[in-house]
């Protein structure tokens, strides 16, 4: 499968999506994670749990959960207690209350039909799928700030209060929410903040030491032996945690060097290969962040890196944005999007902080979107987009 | 019911080979996959639910259709529409 001389043994290791079976530093947190649901094994059915995930990016809120579920369903697998564990990131879901129990239910049942009710239906119903299986549930709300920002306070407290009508039937429903920017919790109403803000895990960012304990976890899992030194570790903790710890930059870092390393047949990572790589990766726009994008917001994209490339101005216009995107789409042979959806693509991005928008300043005639590229160059943005594209298409 | 009754109709036969293959579907999804119609797939469900062969389970609006596990004949049916695909 590989070269012959790859540094790798088993890149999969290095995925967004592996969940290890250690997390260094974490210890702690999961032990209060355990400790919170502690009930779902010894008397399930008796009460549920609300509980808060926040920290910044990369400080390891997404797979503190996931290694969590997986613990816990294998341990009430054990004792015959019908858990399941869902996570479900709203930003996927384009922050929508329905999309979210849809997913869910689906894990129940993979043919329910997929239309024809309201999200507060769906609800009901999936406490009706659980009661009929006799089941219980864990659900994880991964990018909580989507659902806030596009349905406010609501959902979270229709979610959190549908158990209190049910006051003699077995609880069925927990909730973990992952938040990365706690001021969100501001915008919930007072009721439902009270509830989420009780029982709050908070990561702190991750340290130098703590970065080099992780790499180290992945190196021996994911490289021959040999194929990364102390130092090339000790390189790659101390440009993440100059990126404020961000431990998912970090790993992909990791993996690029290997990659560049591979390229250059090289037998080990170089520390030339960690540069190379450090130039590739912004930690602002990760390949998963990208290829969390719909296509016509990576084609929109790939329109205003262009347009950055040709031009020296700090800032485009919504128009000379639209414009680009006109051609890219001709080039992709899509059918453009109207200007109102692409207003919204502009929020959605800006609200990723891939790029900054403003209104226009007073002295120019007429009122339009200044659009600026904050940190990352706009040839490698455009890089970045069209391998998400082509891997898409091939 | 007799067993004539039952297996009279092609339409009940297509609808418990689906239930067979898939396990549990909704009416709108049953008709669509059996290629009649809503109202048609209803009244079929209708007789195969009062002979003991099929059940349902509601949420909400929905209803969801199944072989009923309790049904030694249910049972029978279901392996014969299996051993009979797989032939």
């Amino acid at each position: 499968m590989y070269p012959y001389f790859s540094v790798f043994k088993d890149e999969s290791k290095l995925d967004i999506n592996y969940v290890p079976s250690r997390l260094p530093h974490r210890e702690l947190q999961l032990n209060l994670l355990n400790q919170f649901f502690r009930f779902a094994i010894e008397s399930p059915g008796k009460m549920t749990q609300r509980v808060l995930i926040s920290g910044k990016i990369g400080t390891g809120k997404t797979v503190l959960s996931q290694h969590f579920g997986l613990n816990i369903t294998k341990e009430a697998r054990e004792r015959g207690i019908n858990l399941h564990y869902v996570h479900v990131n709203c930003r996927e879901c384009k922050g929508s209350l329905f999309m979210i129990l849809q997913r869910t239910i689906l894990t129940f049942y993979p043919h329910f039909p997929r239309r024809g009710y309201s999200a507060e239906e769906l609800l009901q119903m999936l406490v009706q799928v659980l009661d009929e299986l006799n089941a219980y549930l864990i659900l994880v709300i991964d990018e909580l700030e989507a659902l806030i920002r596009s349905e406010g306070s609501d959902p979270l407290y229709n979610l959190t209060r549908i158990q209190e009508d049910r006051i003699k039937a077995p609880q069925r429903l927990s909730l973990i929410c992952v938040l990365r920017e706690p001021e969100y919790l501001e915008m919930l109403d007072p009721s439902t903040r009270s509830t989420l803000q009780r029982n709050i895990i908070l990561l702190e960012q991750y340290s130098k030491p703590q970065l080099q304990a992780i790499l180290n976890d992945r190196v021996s899992l994911a490289f021959r032996p040999g194929a990364v030194s102390a130092q090339i570790l000790d390189l790659i903790a101390e440009l993440a945690s100059s990126e404020e710890g961000d431990a998912r930059y970090a790993i992909e870092l990791l993996w690029r060097a290997g990659k560049y390393a591979d390229a250059s047949a090289s037998p080990e990572v170089l520390p030339e290969n960690v540069r190379k790589a450090a130039v590739s990766v912004y930690p602002v726009v990760g390949k998963d962040m990208i290829s969390s994008l719909d296509l016509h917001e990576k084609l929109f994209l790939l329109g205003i890196a262009r347009r950055f490339k040709q031009t020296e101005a700090a800032y485009i216009s919504m128009g000379e944005a639209e414009d680009a995107y006109v051609i890219v789409c001709e080039e992709h042979g899509e059918k453009r999007r109207g200007h109102t959806q692409l207003w919204k693509y502009l929020k959605d991005l800006s609200a990723l902080g891939i790029i900054k928008t403003e209104p226009s300043r007073v002295g120019q005639r007429g009122k339009t979107t200044r659009i600026s590229l904050l940190k990352v160059p706009a040839s490698d943005l455009e890089q970045e987009v069209s391998k998400v594209l082509y891997l898409k298409r091939t | 019911m007799s067993i004539e009754d039952v297996f009279s109709s092609r339409g009940r036969v297509k609808i418990l080979r689906i239930l067979a293959e898939i396990g549990e579907l909704n009416i709108s999804e049953i008709a669509r996959r059996t290629g009649l119609n809503y109202a048609t797939t209803n009244q079929h469900l209708a007789v195969l639910e009062n002979s003991g062969l099929v059940r349902h389970k509601k949420f909400g609006r929905i209803r969801i259709f199944c072989f009923n596990e309790e049904s030694p004949r249910a049972e029978i049916i279901k392996r014969l529409i299996e051993v009979w695909t797989n032939k």
